[in-house]
């Protein structure tokens, strides 16, 4: 078999919506829009966990942010009935992810517990997944970013720095997922626990409104919360079967 | 064997290399997909992550006195997360809390004890050593001392209320000094007047906001800044997690919708500085419809007559149907409960305000009952309340300094000449201080200021307690330790204190030789007020088992009973608040906060919080002024017009940002940026709200009326573009946000297994 056909076969396999049943895990979060108060205590956790450059006043402007969990808000109504809404949007982790099938690279693909990964050294920067990521979570390095020291001290030695022309984004801090996958292991059990491993936003969170989780679990918390009858996927008309979960706000 | 220089040996394992690369290609070409698809995002599986060592600390961010635990791998720290043993945020942890690894590994730290060369705020310091530092602080002290001046030493320190506050008490009282003042630009003054006025307390009640059904919040950002943000936060999440019925209501009263108004399931616009009148409205209101049943209704009613409806939403601009409604709703939701604070309570009538709505929780029932207000016990640990320094205290130092009574100013970790306003005139105060003294570990707007720099530790390189006030409801007290050893020739602040005590030859008063000995022998005394139990554990099992847990608590509640005094009742009312400027003149309020991100300031050296975008705007690396779309509208301004705001005192230039919920005669600003020094991510960048401000002050406290102040704005015809990340702040049809409320996407479970794509073929 040729090395482009298996390629294709590991392609199908990958594309095939539901392959991770096969698997021991499905990662997913849920975000309670009713709880959320945008405080954006997620972002600095995220930041710290995850090594993520500080890009400078110049780079923002030119929206260059590297920020794999951000808030985004929403205004509704005019004066005096104003109301703001906000969102926490990271990497959806879809199922059908469109960023997967347009990297010339297969930089970025699918593993086996339903995330959505990049490979860093494989990337060659073409930001194709960016432009069709219509979540737009996905950030490119455009410099080797540096880290004033004594700064660099702070440095999460469990996940690697990005360098100039790749792209990142969020892993749901696989780090964290790894280390929960080890200590099981160890422990002799077959499955990480409920509540075991809990990406840095959601350790974080003052409102507790995110959760995490594996939605195989039926007894998991983030089962029963993605079940909740307010639970919608954002821009779900797209097809991409997003591995986020979206709570309703309360309308009270 | 041949001889290998290294040269040699790079070069054949550089061979060796490329061939290994080689094969390890070919290798991997067989291998199945999933194999070979390992990222470095994916560790190797011969990669096994270090063991990380966690210590339990408390967070010195803000003074609400979160637990938190570091995260620490071969000595370095590398993440704070919260303590999830701590009542106050049970494992969770704000932004800024989380931005202290910063605050750390700064580059901008004073790296070792420095003396002034040059003039002083030259910037000119030489390096000296520690000895040369505290002798020569030392001998000044005891001179003084000796010829009994020892008045003439003042103490000035951020809020402290562990052991270390109770050092400073005593280090101050051998030297003969009553002038030891803690100061911090947010301390709530006003609320403990208040409580102090009304239930006869001088600590804060615990506001149960978990348990409550209806929160009224009379301008306080109780999310983001008041008192123990992350506490309310908890609150705030498990109140919106309960079944729906059961799902508490927050409302918020304020004339510039904050985070915690955004949160809140009502936004309501009172006038600056009327909120006290607002809630007055509301008691009457309750008094009259005979929703309070208590023996003294009479001089309730009698003392709420001024405070008809009508008569206060005509002073309010609250319709008096609001009124009405609310007030029903918080008397007939139970239990509900009502807070004060932010700009209504820093207004010229701030004491009163907060009476006034003490008086709305006593009417309704809310006093010492849960998802009310709780009373707290005393809290444990030290004997007495430092002194908090209001403005007037300050103006009373800096008067003092003028008038020549002060010889020596010793500063720790506050930074004055940042949070007062330019009409305080301490920065002239200071230049008649023959000796100033800074404890600081960063050139702030006070340091560069000072003769003798004695840098102290980052408070995650130090020893400390903390006993977080209004706390949980029961005696809380946690250990601050050291995680990490310091990374400069720095030393713990308690530390200088002592040795300073040592020199001068104290040591009979002061017997400890550092801040951990200190702190523990402080615990000693706490451990043997303990039950039969913890005694029976011996102190040393004690001491590490609190070290291990970070904290300790009693669960000792305060009492529930409560009686109003009928002179109280009777002297119950809230004035109109005063500004000062005149309206014709001046036709805006200004309205500065505190920001999210720098709270009074304090947060703009942390290169995160700067990254940060500022939640309710998105800003990022700056300040703006934020203007109702009406009033842009009216003075023809558009975002990122340049203006100058202008007030009685001063003025100050920040862009405009068109802000959709804010009065249209008011104007707002955050506090935090326009620093003049204070180290490179901070330092000329944005404005400073607090510059313009005028001196006015609540007469009660002393407490600096922040939001009693008129401006103008006048255009500059300069525009720059904002910086923000984000792009149109409007849905658009996107149906991205959804509420339960929305029609048409109702959630079925085709929503969450979508309809599968076609497969790839």
């Amino acid at each position: 078999m040729s090395l482009f056909s298996r390629f294709m076969d590991g392609w199908r396999k990958y594309r095939k919506p539901g392959y991770y049943d096969e698997f021991d895990y499905h990662w997913t979060m849920t975000v309670d829009l009713d709880s959320c108060t945008g405080c954006e205590a997620c972002m600095t956790a995220c930041q710290a966990e995850n090594n993520i450059p500080l890009v400078g006043e110049e780079e923002l402007a030119k929206g260059r942010e590297i920020q794999w969990i951000r808030i985004e808000r929403y205004w509704e109504g005019e004066y005096p009935n104003a109301k703001l809404n906000f969102m926490p949007m990271m990497c959806q982790h879809c199922d059908a992810a469109p960023c997967e099938t347009v990297c010339p690279v297969s930089a970025t693909y699918h593993n086996q517990d339903g995330l959505n990964t990049q490979i860093y050294n494989r990337c060659i920067g073409t930001r194709s997944c960016a432009v069709y990521c219509p979540y737009e979570v996905r950030y490119f390095n455009y410099y080797n970013h540096h880290w004033d020291s004594p700064l660099d001290q702070q440095l999460n030695p469990d996940v690697s720095v990005r360098g100039k022309g790749v792209m990142e984004k969020c892993t749901f801090c696989i780090q964290r997922i790894r280390d929960a996958k080890d200590l099981a292991k160890d422990d002799d059990r077959r499955r990480v626990r409920d509540g075991e491993v809990q990406p840095a936003c959601v350790q974080s969170c003052p409102t507790k409104a995110l959760t995490f989780g594996d939605r195989k679990d039926t007894e998991s918390q983030v089962y029963q919360s993605m079940n909740n009858p307010r639970a919608y996927k954002v821009l779900d008309e797209l097809n991409t079967d997003s591995s986020v979960v979206y709570l309703k706000k309360v309308d009270a | 064997m041949p001889n290998i220089d290294r040269r040699e040996f790079l070069k054949l394992v550089g061979a060796g290399g490329v061939g290994a690369g080689a094969g390890f290609m070919l290798k991997e070409s067989k291998k199945d997909p999933t194999e070979y698809l390992i990222p470095y995002v994916v560790a190797p599986e011969d990669f096994s992550s270090g063991i990380a060592t966690w210590y339990n600390s408390v967070c010195s961010m803000c003074s609400a006195g979160c637990g938190i635990s570091v995260r620490t791998r071969e000595g370095r720290a590398k993440k704070i997360e919260g303590n999830p043993s701590h009542p106050v945020n049970q494992g969770r942890l704000c932004g800024m809390g989380q931005a202290g690894l910063q605050v750390l590994y700064n580059p901008d730290r004073i790296t070792e004890p420095l003396l002034r060369t040059g003039e002083r705020g030259a910037m000119s310091f030489e390096q000296i050593t520690w000895e040369d530092g505290l002798g020569q602080l030392a001998e000044r002290l005891e001179l003084l001392r000796a010829a009994r001046r020892g008045n003439n030493v003042c103490l000035l320190s951020e809020g402290t209320n562990g052991h270390l506050a109770q050092l400073f008490e005593s280090f101050m009282r051998q030297l003969g000094s009553n002038r030891l003042h803690h100061y911090d630009f947010d301390h709530p003054h006003t609320l403990y007047a208040a409580n102090q006025g009304f239930f006869g307390q001088d600590h804060l009640p615990y506001y149960d906001l978990q348990n409550t059904r209806l929160l009224l919040s009379f301008g306080a950002d109780y999310l983001t800044n008041w008192i123990s943000p992350l506490h309310h936060s908890l609150g705030f999440g498990a109140s919106r997690q309960r079944q729906e019925e059961e799902r508490g209501r927050f409302v918020q009263i304020e004339p510039r919708m904050s985070i915690s108004g955004a949160a809140a399931d009502e936004w309501v616009a009172a006038s600056p500085g009327t909120e006290g009148i607002l809630a007055l409205g509301m008691a009457n209101h309750m008094v009259s419809q005979g929703v309070y049943q208590g023996a003294d209704r009479a001089a309730w009613s009698a003392a709420l007559s001024d405070y008809s409806p009508s008569m206060v939403a005509e002073q309010t601009g609250v319709s008096e149907s609001t009124i009405t409604r609310l007030a029903d709703d918080f008397a007939g939701t139970q239990p509900s409960l009502a807070i004060g604070g932010g700009a209504a309570a820093n207004h010229s009538n701030g004491v009163d305000m907060l009476v006034a709505v003490n008086v709305l929780n006593y009417l309704a029932g809310n006093v010492g009952r849960e998802g009310g207000l709780l009373f707290n016990p005393q809290p444990a640990g030290t004997v007495s309340r430092p002194h908090q320094a209001s403005y007037r205290s300050m103006l009373e130092l800096a008067e003092a300094a003028q008038q020549g009574e002060i010889d020596v100013l010793i500063i720790n970790g506050t930074n004055p000449v940042f949070t007062l306003p330019a009409a305080a005139e301490f920065r002239e105060a200071l230049d008649a201080i023959p000796l100033v003294v800074s404890l600081s570990s960063f050139f702030d707007e006070t340091t560069v200021l000072a003769d003798l720099i004695l840098p102290s530790n980052s408070y995650l390189e130090s020893w400390g307690d903390n006993f977080p006030e209004a706390g949980v409801g029961f005696r809380v007290g946690a250990v601050s330790q050291p995680v990490v050893s310091p990374l400069y020739n720095t030393r713990a602040t308690g530390d200088i204190i002592l040795s300073l005590a040592q020199r001068i030859g104290m040591s009979s008063t002061i017997p400890w030789t550092s801040m951990e000995e200190c702190i523990k022998d402080g615990w000693r005394r706490i451990y043997e007020q303990g039950d039969p139990q913890t005694l029976a554990q011996g102190f040393e099992e004690f001491w590490i088992s609190l070290l291990k847990a970070g904290v300790w608590g009693e669960t000792t509640t305060g009492t529930t009973s409560f009686e109003p005094d009928q002179n109280i009742i009777a002297g119950i009312g809230v004035a109109a608040p005063e500004f000062s400027g005149s309206e014709q003149d001046y036709p805006f309020i200004l309205h500065p906060y505190l920001s999210p991100n720098f709270h009074d300031g304090r947060g703009a050296n942390l290169p995160w919080m700067q990254e940060r975008p500022d939640p309710m705007t998105s800003v990022v690396y700056g300040s703006w002024v934020e203007l109702n779309p009406t009033t842009a509208e009216e003075l023809g301004l558009i975002e990122g017009d340049l203006v100058d705001i202008e007030s009685p005192h001063g003025q100050v230039l920040a862009p405009v940002f068109i802000y959709p919920a804010i009065m249209p005669n008011v104007i707002a600003m955050p506090i935090g940026q326009g620093h003049s020094e204070y180290g490179r991510y901070a330092k000329d960048r944005g404005a400073n709200p607090l510059e313009i401000l005028s001196p006015q002050m609540e007469p009660i406290t002393g407490n600096l009326a922040t939001s009693a102040t008129r401006v103008r704005l006048v255009a500059t015809g300069r525009h720059i573009d904002l910086v923000k990340t984000s792009g149109t702040s409007r849905d658009l049809g996107r149906n991205i946000v959804q509420t339960t409320g929305d029609e048409g996407h109702e959630v079925s479970d085709a929503g969450l297994n979508s309809i599968p794509i076609t497969e790839l073929t």
